[in-house]
């Protein structure tokens, strides 16, 4: 959440705006973004939800905060190295140890998930494999990165970056996040709906292409070191993304059509916007590979901003006020009234937030398409308002501020939530 | 209903599902309840296997079981065969 915060202010102080966005402050300010804020939490959320998934406890859970700590300063890393491109020679070093430190911090991070997920029983799963395919995705991500931080260092080991640039990014944004995303998601919606979770054929389906399309990357990858063109590959790659989106949204039609809660809450409802970025992003991606420019920088943005992100923040209020809960009320079950999940939030709050968010990441995408200067400054300062007012409401959500004052506990819980920390504490005796 | 059963199926109703609010008997997560003697025996499973909450919520039953008049011992079992399915709830009364 402090990236989220830092890269938005960072954006509008450097004064960027849809031309600048091969500018080094533009590289450092979106890698801050997609690694500071979106990979962290997916990764976190990977963390918290495969013990779920496979239904057993994290393995080597000790290795959590030691890849917290070096993807941090991995990411601050690489962020300030790229001002090195600029002649800041004094970031040059960075420039190498980011992507060393952020290799560190993934492999822990592929260890415990794939330790955790990989049994008989789980690998049948569809959204077990589209998490390990996710992986494969991240891989693919780093590779590719690490490629261009070489070649721009001057190093021997060299790629041809106009072709390495679409792959990566297709890695980052599709191969890992979006497919990470949709792992998470059937699960994770088929709980908040109260939705039966039978795998689909088109859950199935949806996991193919995805398989198929790290495997077409990956293949893109060996192709980088042979200087042979991707484009053939590309063109594959957005027709299995037309494709796949198509079946996974129609499969979460069908879980939001089957829900057993009438009216769903404000998570799911703003998850309905983030899938109709991830649907305009998509759309957006034959554009953006045919003509490059201005439509691949509003793919980009939608699906980092609009999609990701609105997606993040909506479960991230939702599922802050559910880990609050287990903290303080879980041991209590059972033996006095205790409050449900929902009074820790407060949807009128949370509401206007990402709305605000929504409309902005709306606003940033149509600005970028066009090329309008103060439309996309315009939405960075509402994106900048929703973030921290989201940020607010997390810390009102963990202080147990919503909760009428008989029901609150006497002593509040720490702010940070202590899952990577320590197990959760019995609560028994702080009410 | 003999007066322990009609305890023991209030008892459930007070145990409460924090995420939807609706006790484990209206949620559908209860199995199988029944007292022998002085020992409750609870079979019970949750909506999602591996839920975080899992334990929380068999320990919650145990405790409510054991502040029972006349129960000195409470067996509460966990199981997802078969698993929870949404068609377990009961309708919502208007
Ligand atoms: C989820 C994670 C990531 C995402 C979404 C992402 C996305 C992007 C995007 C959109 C660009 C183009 C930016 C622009 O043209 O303004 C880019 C460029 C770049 N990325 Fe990443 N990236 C991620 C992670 C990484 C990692 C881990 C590394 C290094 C190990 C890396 C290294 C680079 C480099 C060197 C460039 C610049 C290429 C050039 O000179 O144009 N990225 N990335």
């Amino acid at each position: 959440m402090m990236a989220l915060v830092l890269s938005l202010l960072l954006a509008l102080a450097t004064g960027i705006g849809p031309e600048d966005f091969d500018r080094p402050e533009a590289l450092a300010i979106v890698h801050l973004f997609a690694l500071g804020w979106l990979a962290q939490v997916m990764l976190g959320a990977l963390v918290q939800f495969v013990p779920v998934l496979a239904a057993r406890p994290l393995a080597f859970s000790r290795l959590a905060l030691p890849a917290l700590l070096t993807s941090s300063f991995g990411t601050l890393a690489l962020a300030g190295g790229f001002l090195s491109l600029d002649g800041y020679d004094i970031a040059r070093p960075f420039f190498l140890l980011g992507p060393v430190a952020l290799g560190l911090s993934f492999a822990m991070l592929a260890v415990m998930i794939l330790s955790t997920l990989i049994t008989r029983q789980t690998l049948r799963l569809p959204e077990v494999r589209m998490v390990i395919v996710a992986l494969a995705g991240l891989a693919g991500l780093w590779l590719s990165g690490a490629a261009m931080v070489s070649t721009l260092t001057g190093s021997r080991l060299a790629v041809d970056i106009s072709q390495a640039l679409p792959l990566h990014m297709l890695f980052g944004i599709g191969g890992f996040l979006t497919f990470a995303a949709c792992g998470v998601s059937y699960k994770l919606f088929a709980m908040f709906l109260l939705a039966p979770e039978a795998a689909s054929w088109q859950r199935r389906a949806v996991f193919a292409l995805a398989a198929l399309m790290a495997g077409l990357m990956m293949t893109g990858l060996v192709m980088l070191a042979g200087a042979g063109s991707v484009a053939p590959l590309l063109i594959g790659v957005c027709g299995i993304s037309l494709a796949g989106c198509a079946l996974y949204l129609d499969d979460v039609r069908r879980l939001w059509r089957a829900r057993r809660r009438p009216t769903p809450e404000l998570n799911m409802s703003c998850s309905r916007v983030a899938l109709a970025f991830l649907a305009l992003s998509v759309l957006l991606l034959p554009f953006a590979i045919w003509q490059g420019g201005a439509l691949a920088r509003a793919s980009v943005f939608a699906a980092l901003v609009g999609w990701l992100s609105t997606l993040t923040l909506a479960q991230m209020i939702r599922i802050t006020a559910f880990l609050t809960w287990i903290q303080i009320f879980a041991p209590l079950i059972g033996r006095r009234k205790v409050p449900v999940v929902q009074s820790l939030t407060h949807p009128r709050r949370a509401g206007p937030a990402l709305t605000i968010w929504s409309l902005s990441a709306g606003i940033g995408t149509l600005s970028l398409a066009t090329g309008f200067h103060a439309g996309f400054r315009l939405a960075l300062c509402g994106l900048l308002i929703a973030a921290t007012q989201i940020l607010c409401e997390l810390v009102a959500i963990r202080c147990l501020s919503h909760l009428a004052p008989p029901e609150r506990p006497a002593r509040l819980p720490p702010l940070i939530l202590p899952s990577l920390m320590n197990p959760p504490h019995s609560a028994e005796n702080q009410i | 209903m003999t007066d322990l059963a009609a305890g023991l199926e209030q008892t459930l109703r007070r145990v409460v599902d924090p995420e939807t609010g609706r006790d484990l008997i209206a949620m559908g997560m209860i199995y199988e309840a029944r007292i022998a003697g002085t020992c409750a025996h609870v079979t019970m499973t949750t909506t999602t296997r591996g839920c975080p909450l899992t334990e929380m919520l068999r320990l919650g039953v145990e405790a409510a079981l054991l502040a029972m008049a006349g129960i000195e011992t409470a067996e509460v079992r966990l199981t997802w065969d078969p698993a929870w399915t949404p068609e377990r709830m009961e309708p919502l009364s208007l």
